[in-house]
């Protein structure tokens, strides 16, 4: 073991940002609610979470040679990896970290440099540029030892992680997902991922020099699997009224369960979390002070903008519960089973929002509108998450005319502020606004 | 000769019905030709098209879509599929994923919508799935008419289409001897797009051989689609000629031959073993490696990525295929241009430039 790992990361860093966590938890103890503010202080929880990314991205600091290392997709069967004792890097994941602290376009503008077009995704570019420049904000990336890529959330990650094994040079495994235009996984189509589930091991052994068991396969699908149920009940919560979270609190806190899926201390984190939201609903408080309104949201978050919109909602009254997005890391609990791991991890894989229809994603929201009590949906139209996107302009006419509900469809980027006219926006929120008080 | 002269879309689907087939209106690019034969479906491409206008197709897809999924649209809401019996949606992209599923669940055409996922490597187990997908795709299509293929139907339809495909193959290996000029040349070759296998064999056959016309500085064009055929002219003005392609439009789809005995094993042998395509997930090592031969091979000095905006499976590779072509010797343009009528001015600078540079 290096010692800067040991020191760096397992000693200092750990108690460093341990002690962070104590003075920001005491802090947040003695925070007043502030009448004059459209929202309740935040989640206590949310300090435990920073403190977990945060050793998260320091341990990736010092890991290279101690642990074998594996960047992979958002919707990546990490199971596998995670039992041979990898450490993963979600690029995703690090990319929106850099739009939520405004770094995104800076390492946008440097893969633009290399030729790497605006028109591709914002993710791809952040995560590209921090490559090509070596520059982020969590002080560096291990490099891979091997890319792990699940299609199942877009083909942009198959062409993205192209790029990423010719720059590594390092195997790149596909986990290829059929999208399902259909309600549920053929047979085929289901024996297709599970003989690509398998295929990871023996690579994965190689690269990592370790033999798989799938006895610790089994138990970080347990992990794994009560993480996602404790996330499903911790959104659900959110069905109360008033809400004691909004979809933003989802977006910030979605961090351990793509990331740290499988930890021990990742259920421990939700358990508290959900404790947390049960004591609010207990004593009567909501995350908006005076909610009045409650939306629905679509698609990704705007990284770069989740503060301001969250005030600038809430100073009118709306609070968005639900995120079709942040209920996709949870809906899929019920599937897991560390029984039949590889049939099963093939069933969650194919089915997450993102490889279904069209009309599966109206569907969805019809029983969101109607299960969080929603008055409105804010669909954003994110110019860099094509497959998520398209289709909104046929599911808002419906949401409209036949659920007979405000829909507004917000055209942003989740991560490049460049693609986001905020006045010409911010116009249309307040028509929206309007037309759910009507 | 300066062009070539080939019946149109229309008239091909009328000589088609009058051999006793039905029509399938197919979105880009690989699918099974011969399985389509086999159930008595004449395939008819739809790329766009061109002509359309966006407008109706932007009341469903957002302005940041492909230009060939809008137009494409465009045209089944204007009635343009109405001819159709059935349209077939194969998962190239995003893109078209998203018009397979908005056209499925929500424009509902009166024509049944079929889709066809294509796997992402070259793998047994990919390669074990699109056989099964195949079998899907067969069974949907044997519902639709109400007749399995027998094994007669197969043997004629790959009789058909694997000629038809050699037909195509030999067009681009004879390119140096064919009389016809570059708009000529790829006039011929996307008539596969809509011909039958025997009026595109027939055609083939019968394009005059002898020296090609021009001269000029080899390229290679690159990319999804050579549209508009007026892009062939302007390099020519411009003192280049296109030797050979990367196009999916084109030799991306120059699908080798196999002797397997099962129809599904056949036609997913030869898909799967089709030229390095981002799209069907490549390496992109192998995509360089392939164009640096082909460059070589057929005499270009440089390669044109032509492409339609918004296209990531292609906008990916760009900066690498300059970085290792430009390594190898062989410079990279990249332009971009809606599949509207007329080249914008931009572009055709920007190739004058280019094939100057390289003179």
């Amino acid at each position: 073991m290096n010692l800067g790992y040991l020191f760096g990361y397992q000693l200092a860093g750990r108690a460093g940002l341990r002690l962070q966590r104590w003075r920001s938890e005491w802090r947040h103890a003695r925070t007043a609610p502030d009448p004059d503010r459209a929202l309740n202080p935040p989640l206590r929880s949310t300090i435990r979470m920073r403190e977990m990314m945060s050793l998260h991205y320091l341990e990736g600091r010092h890991v290279a040679g101690v642990r074998p290392v594996a960047w992979v997709t958002s919707g990546a069967p990490t199971e596998i990896l995670k039992s041979m004792g990898y450490f993963l890097v979600y690029p995703e994941n690090h990319a929106a970290l850099c739009g939520a602290r405004r770094h995104a376009e800076g390492l946008a503008v440097a893969a633009e440099s290399a030729g790497y077009s605006r028109d591709i995704c914002s993710y791809a570019r952040t995560d590209l540029g921090s490559v090509l420049s070596g520059t982020t904000p969590v002080g560096s990336l291990p490099p891979p030892d091997l890319l792990l890529c699940s299609t199942n959330i877009c083909q942009t990650v198959l062409y993205w992680y192209r790029v990423l094994a010719d720059h590594f040079g390092c195997p790149l495994v596909l986990v290829d997902t059929p999208f399902l235009y259909e309600d549920e996984a053929a047979p085929h189509q289901v024996d297709f991922v599970r003989r690509q589930l398998e295929e990871i091991v023996p690579i994965a052994e190689r690269v990592a020099r370790r033999e798989f068991s799938e006895e610790e396969l089994g138990r970080v699908i347990g992990r794994a699997k009560r993480a996602s149920e404790l996330w499903l009940e911790i959104l659900n919560r959110a069905r109360h009224r008033p809400a004691p979270m909004t979809a933003f609190d989802g977006f910030i806190n979605l961090g351990p369960i793509v990331d740290l899926r499988g930890d021990r201390q990742t259920v421990e984190f939700y358990e508290g979390m959900l404790a947390e939201l049960d004591d609010r609903i207990d004593r009567g408080i909501g995350a908006v002070r005076h909610e009045r309104y409650r939306v629905l949201w679509d698609n990704l978050p705007i990284w770069y903008r989740i503060g301001p919109f969250s005030r600038w909602l809430a100073e009118r009254g709306v609070n968005i519960v639900a995120s079709t997005y942040t209920h996709a890391w949870g809906e899929l609990a019920e599937m897991m089973d560390a029984d039949r791991p590889f049939e099963a991890m093939a069933r969650v894989y194919l089915h997450p929002i993102l490889n279904r229809s069209t009309g599966h994603k109206l569907a969805a929201m019809r029983r969101m509108v109607a299960d969080f009590e929603i008055d409105g949906v804010i669909l954003h139209s994110d110019r860099s998450c094509k497959p998520y996107s398209l289709g909104q302009i046929d599911q808002r006419d419906r949401l409209v005319n036949q659920v007979g509900i405000p829909a507004l469809l917000l055209e942003a980027d989740h991560n490049d502020p460049r693609s986001f006219a905020e006045e010409q926006a911010m116009v249309r929120m307040e028509a929206f606004v309007e037309m759910m008080s009507a | 000769m300066a062009s070539i002269t080939l019946p149109t879309r229309r008239e091909a689907i009328a000589e088609a019905r009058r051999q006793g087939r039905r029509i399938a209106a197919v979105l880009p690019y690989h699918y099974p030709r011969a399985l389509l034969r086999a159930h008595g479906f004449h395939p008819v491409e739809v790329w766009g098209p061109p002509g359309v206008p966006r407008d109706e197709g932007g009341r469903h897809f957002q302005s940041y879509t492909c230009d060939i999924v809008v137009r494409a649209t465009s045209f089944l809401m204007g009635g343009g599929l109405d001819p159709a019996d059935v349209i077939l949606i194969p998962h190239t992209c995003d893109a078209l994923q998203g018009m397979g599923s908005v056209v499925a669940d929500f424009l509902q055409p009166s024509q049944p919508v079929l889709t066809l996922y294509l796997p992402r490597s070259d793998r047994p187990s990919d390669r074990r799935y699109l056989v099964e997908e195949l079998r899907r795709l067969s069974g949907r299509l044997a519902s639709i008419t109400g007749h399995e293929a027998t094994a007669a139907d197969w043997d004629e339809a790959f009789a058909a289409e694997e000629a038809a495909d050699l037909a195509l193959a030999s067009l681009y290996a004879e390119r140096s001897r064919l009389a016809v000029t570059d708009r000529g040349f790829y006039t011929a070759v996307r008539s596969r797009e809509f011909l039958t296998a025997e009026d595109f064999v027939a055609m083939a056959a019968g394009l005059p051989r002898g020296e090609a016309p021009g001269e000029g500085v080899g390229l290679t064009l690159s990319g999804i689609v050579a549209e508009p055929l007026d892009l062939f002219d302007r390099i020519n003005d411009a003192g280049g000629r296109v030797v050979s392609d990367d196009l999916a439009c084109g030799a991306r789809r120059i699908y080798p031959p196999s002797d397997a005995a099962d129809p599904f094993e056949r036609i997913a042998g030869r898909l799967i073993a089709s030229p390095p395509d981002p799209t069907r997930g490549s390496p992109i090592e192998e995509r360089v490696r392939m164009l640096a031969d082909l460059m070589r091979s057929t005499g270009a000095a440089g390669l044109i990525v032509f492409d339609v905006p918004f296209c990531e499976p292609e906008l990916f590779d760009v900066p690498l295929l300059r970085q290792h072509l430009g390594e190898a010797g062989y410079p990279v343009l990249h332009v971009e241009a809606e599949l509207g009528g007329s080249l914008p001015h931009q572009v055709l600078t920007r190739i004058e430039a280019f094939v100057e540079t390289l003179r």
